[in-house]
């Protein structure tokens, strides 16, 4: 497969996407402008509506309201067979009365493509994915990693300008997970296509994506880069899904935060997260900030110690404050003291690692 | 994979003694009520009247059992191939609809069983007849001048007959489209594949083995079928299963009854033999979708 500047990766517009089952509102006014190659990241939990959202881009469902364009032209009620996207299953779906080869120039068959030629380019299409040699197998003699890769030469056969993959690597155990996510990775810069992949795995996410849009409820939470979706979380959702996250309560004043245990601590303005009016608000700090130092260090938390888990490179420590607040932190386990059960220690951290949420970023 | 497994409450798997005693009183009935009579029914056709195989000659040298053979294959063929073209819809419409309806196309394709074969039969007779429903309503759209022969005919036995065994195909084709995943078909209309392409191309080629079951049970059900073709069938153009039952009670010719009954299981084996042989049985019920 030659790289081709102009089919490269399609750009996406969606607009107001709705799709009602009956009473219930699976996706729900959702907009998303997806850029010519990039790869994008649908996260979120069982529900969500992440995978409805990718079956409406696929055309296999019709969406109650809303607009999907692809390259400028409104797709929203062209039938899948006509929308010349690439798809990888979630359980791979390869046709099993086929052979490899036949399996992946399925798709030139369907576009009249003469033999020949159909069997070249996909025998091209599986030195992609590194399988060449395997054509004349059935795909019920390869294991679960080569025929996620077989489904893959088959989605990008036809040099589609949109690949959807719908948790395609949720069936294959880690070491093969990673592997693939690296894979995956390499396939999108090499074509230059735009990816748009459904997960539930943060991890996955973070990794592979360009922009990881969080779902919940149909709806958009944030979408953002990796690195700003876990160092700066849109709101309290975001903050608790991507990775672990201490949520301590706390009193905003207006220019200081009151912890409920005594302790007032004064936030940089960056670490306002949104709107933050005085009141109730969530002061929110990963775990691997905080610092293990003597319990009457100004500036540190106290907490008392309630479990030390050695996990080798690091150790996680689970403590309470006064308020019963559960409080996490991981740190290296080199020079970490050795703490007894109920200790008390303080938890120091930078200011910069501090995110202050307001009330109605809860929601 | 195995179709069944054997296995004691303490997980080990029963010893080979231990399965052969389990499945001792199947063969036993097999072997008292189905082997033994007919061994001793084709022993009759190579015995009686004298030691040989002049019953079988007498089958050979009368063109007459020729032709009845050859209309035997011939109308059980044409029954196989309309149920087929008559079962695949109704099975798709099970598997594509779902909760009340799929139970009341089952409900339809299963409540026949309730009746005899007597009854559905005869109820085709009244269908049929001179002055029954079918003749006087062609005859009200004009269609038809007077009343048409249709019962005692040929025709009357394949319809009667496609109406009878028509279930024993659509369970089968229902059986293997209800395996295939619905994403194969949400895979082929993303590779391109409209309805029809699609339909050819995977859902067609993954029922097979569910078309080529039910083939081989309505060919081979037809080719011994007894009841329809006695009660709707032309006496000048009889079904072999007619000529054996006319030989019995007729006649009282035994040994050339017997010989009849010998080629028909000649028939039938050798059909099932060249099937398991060509489509593969196993693949056909191990169905490795």
């Amino acid at each position: 497969m030659t790289q081709d500047d102009t089919a490269a990766g399609a750009g996406i517009s969606v607009t107001g996407l709705e799709k009602r089952f009956g009473m219930l509102t699976a996706v729900d006014d959702l907009s998303i402008e997806i850029e010519s190659g990039e790869f994008l990241a649908l996260l979120g939990p069982s529900g969500s509506g992440k995978s409805t959202v990718l079956m409406m881009l696929a055309g296999f469902e019709v969406p109650t309201a809303g607009s999907i364009t692809i390259d400028g032209r409104d797709c929203t009620r062209l039938p899948p067979q006509k929308r010349n996207i690439g798809m990888v299953f979630q359980h791979y779906s390869l046709f099993p009365h086929l052979s490899v080869i036949d399996n992946v120039a399925f798709p030139l068959k369907m576009r009249g493509e003469a033999k020949a030629a159909r069997r070249r380019r996909a025998s091209e299409a599986l030195e992609v994915v590194r399988l060449d040699g395997y054509g004349d197998r059935m795909p019920s003699q390869l294991s679960g990693g080569q025929r996620q890769r077989v489904a893959l030469a088959r989605a990008i056969v036809y040099q589609p300008r949109l690949l959807l993959m719908d948790e395609p690597l949720s069936a294959l155990d880690k070491n093969l997970r990673e592997e693939m996510q690296l894979e995956i990775k390499r396939l999108h810069s090499e074509l230059g296509v735009t990816v748009v992949f459904v997960t539930h795995d943060q991890g996955e996410a973070l990794t592979m994506a360009d922009r990881v849009a969080i779902l919940r409820g149909g709806r958009v939470q944030q979408i953002s880069p990796a690195r700003e979706l876990y160092e700066r979380p849109a709101n309290l959702f975001s903050a608790g899904f991507i990775g672990e996250m201490n949520m301590i309560p706390a009193q905003w004043d207006g220019s200081g935060l009151l912890l409920n245990q005594g302790d007032r601590l004064d936030p940089p303005a960056a670490a306002l997260v949104g709107r933050v009016p005085t009141g109730r608000a969530t002061l929110a700090i990963r775990p691997e900030r905080l610092r293990v130092t003597a319990a009457d260090t100004p500036g540190a938390l106290a907490a008392d110690v309630e479990e030390v888990v050695y996990a080798g490179a690091g150790t996680l420590l689970i403590a309470r404050l006064a308020d019963g607040t559960e409080i996490r932190a991981r740190v290296p386990s080199a020079n970490l003291p050795r703490l007894r059960e109920g200790e008390r220690i303080g938890l120091a951290f930078d200011p910069d690692a501090l995110l202050v949420y307001g009330e109605e970023a809860a929601a | 994979m195995t179709l069944v497994s054997f296995t004691q409450p303490d997980g080990r798997n029963l010893s080979k003694a231990g399965i052969t005693l389990l499945m001792a009183p199947f063969f036993m009935l097999i072997g008292f009520a189905f082997l033994y009579p007919l061994l001793s029914l084709l022993s009759i056709s190579v015995t009686e009247p004298q030691f040989g195989f002049q019953n079988y000659e007498r089958i050979l040298d009368t063109p007459v059992y020729g032709k009845v053979l050859l209309r035997t294959l011939w109308i059980a063929l044409l029954v196989s191939i309309l149920s087929l073209f008559l079962a695949f819809p109704v099975a798709m419409a099970m598997v594509s609809s779902g909760g009340a309806m799929a139970v009341f196309i089952t409900a339809c394709i299963l409540l026949p069983f309730w009746s005899s074969v007597l009854v559905r039969t005869a109820a085709w007779a009244v269908l049929l007849q001179r002055n029954g429903i079918i003749n006087e309503g062609l005859q009200a759209i004009g269609i038809i001048d007077g009343p048409v022969r249709l019962l005692y005919t040929q025709g009357a036995v394949v319809v009667a007959m496609t109406h009878v065994l028509m279930p024993f195909m659509v369970l089968p084709i229902y059986g293997a489209l209800r395996n295939i995943p619905q994403d194969y078909g949400r895979a082929a209309a993303i590779c391109g594949a409209g309805p029809l392409r699609s339909f050819f191309e995977v859902t067609l080629p993954l029922a097979m083995p569910g078309v080529l079951g039910g083939f081989i049970l309505v060919f081979l059900t037809a080719l011994g079928y007894f009841i329809t073709p006695a009660l709707l069938g032309s006496p000048q153009e009889m079904m072999i299963a007619t000529l054996i039952s006319q030989q019995l009670r007729e006649f009282l010719d035994w040994p050339f009854a017997a010989a009849l009954v010998g080629v028909l299981t000649l028939f039938v084996t050798a059909i099932t033999l060249v099937f398991s042989r060509v489509f593969r049985f196993d693949r056909m019920l191990g169905g490795q979708l």
